[in-house]
C-alpha cells in the first residue's frame, strides 16, 4: 500500500490501524508509520482513498432518512 | 412606509436566521439576560477535551494540603472523628471567593479554575496527578514537590490501598488490569443518592439535624453510665460517630458563615453599583440563613442545595449529583413567583440558570480512564425532572418548566436534565422536552416511569410511595431518596466490559490484549460442534466477570466505614442520625445495585453472526473465525463484511437475533438474583456506556460482529450498532419492546438520531410526540435524542472555535461537541438518523 502523501509504501499492516467509524463499510483510518498522516484505506483494495483531514467524511452521509434507510 | 428597524427587531431578524440554520447556541447568547451571559461565559470548563484538561485548568494544592495537614494531627482519633475535623479545617480555611454577578456560592477549589483533588482515595490515581502535564500551577517544581509531599505521605493509606491488600490477589490483579471494569471500590469516588426526603423538605436543616444529634448522644450517654450489657458496647463508637456528624454540620454552617461575610465586605466596603451592593447583601443574608436554618425562598432553596453539594464533593469526589430539583425547589419557586410575586419569572430564571452554571463548573481531579469515559465532562451530573409524588399524581410543575428554558439559555453539558415521562404529562411540559431536544441539548432523556416504578419495586423491593420518589442515582438507575432507599454508595466498580464476555468465550477466558488468563477455561471455541457450546460457555464467562467485579465492590463497600468513613455523608442521612452508624455500614440500607453493562450489544450480535454463519449456514468453521479474530480480521476483509453484513444484527425487528438478546438478558436476570449485596439485595443489569465504548475500543479484541481493535464499540444499552439498524425507528423501538423492562434487568440506555429538519415546527413536534407515545406504549424505560446534523457536526470538526457550543448526546450524558475525541465524534455521526411517520 502507498501513502498518498509521503508516497511511503508498505504492507498496508504495517500502516497503524486507528479505527473504523462504519462497522458495515471497508473503509479504515490508518496512520502512515513514515509522514504519521492520517489515511482513509479501502481495506478490501488495500489501497489509500485519502488524507483525512478534520470535517472529512470517509464513511459518507449517516445512515438513514438522510442516506439510505427508510422506515417499514 | 416600512417600519424602521429598531435594535429589537434586527435582534429578532438575527434569532430567525439563526433558527433556519439550527445554530441554537447564537439564540440562547441573545435571548438570556447580560447576568447569565457574563456568567456563563465566565466559567471554567473542566470536562476533560477527550481525555486532557483544558489549558489553564490547575491542580487544587490547597484543600489537599489542608486535609492532610489536620489529618496528621489527629492520628490517634477513630476514622470517621479523623475525617470530620479534617474536613472541617478544610471548609474553615479554604480559599473562596465570589465570582461577579453571581447571585449563588461555593466551589470545591481554592480558585475558579481549579480541580478539586482527592487525595486520600487511591494511590494510582495520585500518581496519575503527579504525572499529568499541564495540571501544576507555576512555579511547577515547587507545585510538583508539594504533590510528591502529598503522595508520600498517602502511598499505602488510601481507601483503595487498604481495599487492595485485603482483595484476594487473583481478584486484584485482573481487576486492576483493566480489562473487564472500571472504578475505584470506596466511595472516595462513589455516586452518592442522598436522603433529600430528610434535609430538603422543608422540615430540616442543620441546627435541626445538630439538635437531632445532641439528643441521641444524651440518651446514648445516659446508657452508657447505666446497666451493664452487651447492648451499650456498639453506643461508644456511636458516640464517637455523631461527634463526627456534629462536626462537619457546625463546619458547614461556618463554611456559609464565611461566604456571608465576604459577600458583606465587598457589598460594604468595595462595591459601587448599588444594583450589586444589593445582591450582595441578599447574598450575605442568604448564606447567615442556610444551611443553618430551613430556606424561606427559591435562592435560599438553590444555595442550601449547592451547599450540600459542595461539602458533600470535599468529603468524597462523588462521581454523580443525584437531584430532582423540580420537586424539591418547585414550591419556593411557586411562592416566590406566583404567590407572593417576590422575583419575576425572569429573575427566577436567571437564579436557575446560574444554579446550572455553578453545577457545571465544579469538577474534580480524575484519572484517564474516567476522562476517556466521561469524555467533555466532569462527572455524571443527571438532574431528574418531572414524574409522580408519592400518591401517583403529577409531579410537574412551573420550576419543572423553568429548568427546561433556563437549560436552553445556559446549554451546558452538565449537569443534564431526565424526565420522568407518565401518562398525565401536560402537552406544555411535553413541548419543553421537544424544544429542547430540537435545539440540539441532547436532554432531557424520557424515562418511562410506571415501569420504573414497577421496576425499582420487582429488584430491590421499594414500597410503591418511596418507589414514585425515586431519582437517577447516576446516569440511569433509580433511586428513592428516602431513609431507607437511599443508596449511600455505588462505586463505578461494577461497571461490566460486557464485550470480554463474547471475547473470552472465543478464547477459553484467555486475554490477548493484557495476554493473561482472565476468564475461566471453558472450552477451545475451535472445538465447538454447536451453538449451545458457545452459549454455555458464554453464561459461564458473564458469570464470572459479574462475580469478581461485584465481589470487589461488595468488599470495597463493607469495608469503607474502616477504611474511609463519610461524616458528612452520614449527618444528612436519617438512618445514620438515628443510629449512629456510617451511612455507608449496610445496616438498614434496603440495597440498590446494579452492573453498569458497558458495550452489551456486541455480544447479541456477535453470537447471532457465529449461529448463521458458522453453526447454522456452516459458510465458514469455528477454526476459521479464531483465526480471523487473532489475527485482528486483517487479511480477511471479506470475511469480516460477511460477519457484518450476511448475519442479522439488534434492532431490525428481526426474531432470529432479537431472540438471543432475550436468552442473554434471561440468563443476567437469573444470575443478578444468585449474586447479593451487603444489604442481600440483588444486582440487576443496567447496560449502558457513557464514553466508556471509546475507552475500550482499544481493551476488546476483535469480535464476530466485525469489528476490529481499535474501533469504538457501539454506543451503548440497548442501542443497536451505528449504521446497523436499517429498517427504520418502529423496527428498533419494536426489538427493544421485546425486552422486558421491569424484570431484565434495571434500566436500558437507547440512542435515537432524529433529523432536525423533520423536526422542524408544529408538524416536527406532531411527529415526536406521536413516536413517544409509540416508546411509552411499548414499555421500553428509557430513550434519548440526538438532534443535530452531519452538516453541523462535520462543520464543527472543521471548525471547532465556531461551533463550540454545539452539544450532543454521548450516552447517559451530554457533551460540547467539540470536547469529545475525533473517534467518539465519528462514532456518534455514523448513528442512524432515524426519520419519524
Amino acid at each position: 500500500m502507498k501513502c498518498t502523501e509521503c508516497g511511503h509504501q508498505a504492507e498496508s499492516g504495517s500502516f497503524r490501524y486507528l479505527y473504523n467509524a462504519r462497522i458495515d463499510a471497508s473503509v479504515s483510518l490508518r496512520q502512515c508509520p513514515s509522514c504519521q498522516e492520517w489515511l482513509a484505506v479501502d481495506e478490501l483494495k488495500s489501497e489509500v482513498r485519502q488524507k483525512v483531514r478534520p470535517g472529512e467524511a470517509p464513511w459518507g452521509k449517516s445512515a438513514g432518512i438522510e442516506g439510505l434507510a427508510e422506515d417499514v | 412606509m416600512a417600519e424602521p428597524a429598531t435594535l429589537e427587531n434586527k435582534v429578532e431578524e438575527r434569532i430567525k436566521t439563526h433558527e433556519e440554520k439550527q445554530e441554537w447556541w447564537w439564540i440562547a447568547e441573545k435571548r438570556r439576560s447580560r447576568r447569565l451571559d457574563y456568567l456563563r461565559k465566565a466559567v471554567w470548563k473542566k470536562g476533560a477535551l477527550g481525555g486532557n484538561y483544558a489549558p489553564g485548568i490547575k491542580l487544587d494544592l490547597e484543600g489537599p494540603t489542608l486535609f492532610t495537614d489536620m489529618w496528621k494531627r489527629n492520628h490517634t482519633d477513630p476514622i470517621m472523628l479523623r475525617r470530620a475535623k479534617a474536613l472541617a479545617h478544610v471548609l474553615d480555611n479554604i480559599p473562596i471567593f465570589i465570582t461577579d454577578q453571581a447571585q449563588l456560592v461555593g466551589y470545591m477549589g481554592s480558585l475558579p479554575h481549579t480541580l478539586a483533588w482527592r487525595v486520600d482515595g487511591a494511590s494510582i490515581v495520585n500518581e496519575e496527578a503527579y504525572n499529568e502535564p499541564g495540571i501544576h500551577e507555576e512555579p511547577q517544581a515547587e507545585s510538583l514537590k508539594t504533590v510528591a509531599e502529598l503522595n508520600a505521605y498517602w502511598a499505602g493509606q488510601t481507601a483503595i490501598d487498604k481495599v487492595a491488600r485485603i482483595l484476594d490477589p487473583e481478584d486484584a490483579v485482573k481487576f486492576l488490569s483493566g480489562a473487564i471494569g472500571w472504578g475505584a471500590p470506596t466511595s472516595a469516588y462513589g455516586y452518592s443518592a442522598k436522603n433529600y426526603e430528610y434535609f430538603m423538605t422543608g422540615e430540616r436543616a442543620f441546627e435541626d439535624i445538630i439538635d437531632e444529634i445532641d439528643a441521641n448522644i444524651e440518651k446514648a450517654e445516659e446508657k452508657t453510665i447505666g446497666t451493664p450489657g452487651p447492648d451499650i458496647l456498639p453506643l461508644y463508637d456511636r458516640i464517637q460517630n455523631w461527634e463526627a456528624m456534629k462536626i462537619v454540620l457546625e463546619a458547614g454552617i461556618r463554611y456559609a458563615n464565611r461566604y456571608a461575610r465576604l459577600a458583606r465586605i465587598v457589598a460594604e466596603n468595595f462595591e459601587s453599583d448599588p444594583k450589586r451592593k444589593e445582591e450582595l447583601l441578599r447574598v450575605a443574608e442568604t448564606c447567615e440563613r442556610v444551611p443553618a436554618k430551613t430556606p424561606r425562598n427559591l435562592q435560599e432553596s438553590l444555595q442550601y442545595d449547592f451547599f450540600v453539594q459542595i461539602i458533600a464533593r470535599h468529603e468524597a469526589h462523588e462521581g454523580a449529583w443525584p437531584s430532582r430539583p423540580d420537586y424539591y425547589h418547585g414550591p419556593y419557586y411557586d411562592k416566590d413567583v406566583n404567590i407572593e410575586k417576590n422575583i419575576t419569572r425572569e429573575e427566577a430564571l436567571d437564579l436557575i440558570g446560574e444554579f446550572m452554571i455553578r453545577t457545571y463548573e465544579v469538577g474534580g481531579f480524575g484519572p484517564r480512564w474516567a476522562r476517556e469515559g466521561l469524555q467533555g465532562i466532569t462527572g455524571t451530573w443527571v438532574w431528574t425532572i418531572g414524574g409522580v409524588k408519592p400518591d401517583g399524581s403529577d409531579a410537574c410543575n412551573d420550576m419543572t418548566i423553568a429548568l427546561m428554558q433556563a437549560a436552553r439559555l445556559v446549554r451546558v453539558a452538565n449537569p443534564t436534565l431526565s424526565f420522568r415521562w407518565h401518562p398525565k404529562v401536560s402537552d406544555e411540559v411535553m413541548r419543553e422536552i421537544f424544544e429542547c431536544n430540537r435545539q440540539g441539548l441532547g436532554y432531557p432523556n424520557l424515562r418511562n416511569d410506571p415501569i420504573l416504578v414497577a421496576n425499582a419495586m420487582h429488584w430491590h423491593g421499594h414500597p410503591i410511595e418511596e418507589a414514585r420518589l425515586w431519582m437517577n442515582q447516576a446516569c440511569l438507575s433509580p433511586c428513592p431518596p428516602t431513609k431507607h432507599g437511599q443508596q449511600p454508595m455505588r462505586m463505578a466498580s461494577a461497571t461490566a466490559n460486557c464485550a470480554k464476555i463474547v471475547e473470552y468465550a472465543l478464547h477459553n477466558g484467555y486475554d490477548h490484549v493484557v495476554n493473561m488468563q482472565m476468564g475461566p477455561k471453558t472450552g477451545d471455541a475451535r472445538k465447538f460442534t454447536d451453538f449451545e457450546q458457545l452459549f454455555e460457555a458464554w453464561v459461564k464467562q458473564m458469570e464470572w466477570i459479574f462475580n469478581t467485579l461485584v465481589r470487589t465492590v461488595n468488599l470495597g463497600r463493607f469495608k469503607d466505614p474502616e477504611f474511609f468513613g463519610r461524616p458528612f455523608l452520614s449527618a444528612i442521612s436519617e438512618r445514620s442520625v438515628e443510629s449512629g452508624l456510617d451511612v455507608v455500614s449496610p445496616v438498614g440500607d434496603r440495597g440498590n445495585s446494579w452492573i453498569t453493562a458497558f458495550t452489551f450489544v456486541e455480544n447479541i450480535d456477535s453470537l447471532a453472526a457465529v449461529k448463521k454463519l458458522v453453526f447454522d449456514d456452516k459458510k465458514y468453521t469455528m477454526d476459521q473465525l479464531i483465526t480471523a479474530l487473532e489475527a485482528n480480521w486483517e487479511g480477511y476483509e471479506e470475511m469480516r463484511l460477511d460477519f457484518v453484513k450476511g448475519a442479522p444484527k439488534w434492532g431490525n425487528d428481526d426474531d432470529y437475533v432479537d431472540d438471543i438478546m432475550l436468552r442473554c438478558l434471561r440468563e443476567c436476570a437469573r444470575h443478578s438474583k444468585v449474586i447479593k449485596d451487603p444489604s442481600g439485595n440483588n444486582w440487576p443489569i443496567l447496560p449502558e456506556n457513557v464514553s466508556g465504548n471509546i475507552h475500550y475500543a482499544n481493551i476488546v479484541n476483535a469480535l464476530p460482529n466485525g469489528r476490529r481493535l481499535g474501533d469504538a464499540l457501539y454506543d451503548g444499552g440497548i442501542s443497536p450498532g451505528p449504521g446497523l439498524d436499517k429498517k427504520g425507528p418502529t423496527a428498533v423501538l419494536k426489538s427493544c419492546a421485546k425486552i422486558d423492562h421491569i424484570t431484565h434487568g434495571r434500566a436500558f440506555l437507547l440512542n435515537q438520531r432524529l433529523s432536525p429538519t423533520q423536526l422542524a415546527g408544529e408538524k416536527g413536534y406532531q411527529l415526536w410526540k406521536a413516536y413517544v407515545k409509540t416508546w411509552a406504549d411499548l414499555g421500553i424505560d428509557h430513550i434519548q435524542f440526538n438532534v443535530v446534523s452531519d452538516e453541523t457536526l462535520y462543520a464543527a470538526q472543521r471548525d471547532p472555535e465556531k461551533y463550540s457550543e454545539v452539544i450532543v448526546r454521548v450516552a447517559g450524558y451530554s457533551a460540547h461537541f467539540v470536547d469529545i475525541s475525533r473517534k467518539t465524534q465519528d462514532n456518534i455521526i455514523q448513528r442512524t438518523v432515524q426519520g419519524l411517520g
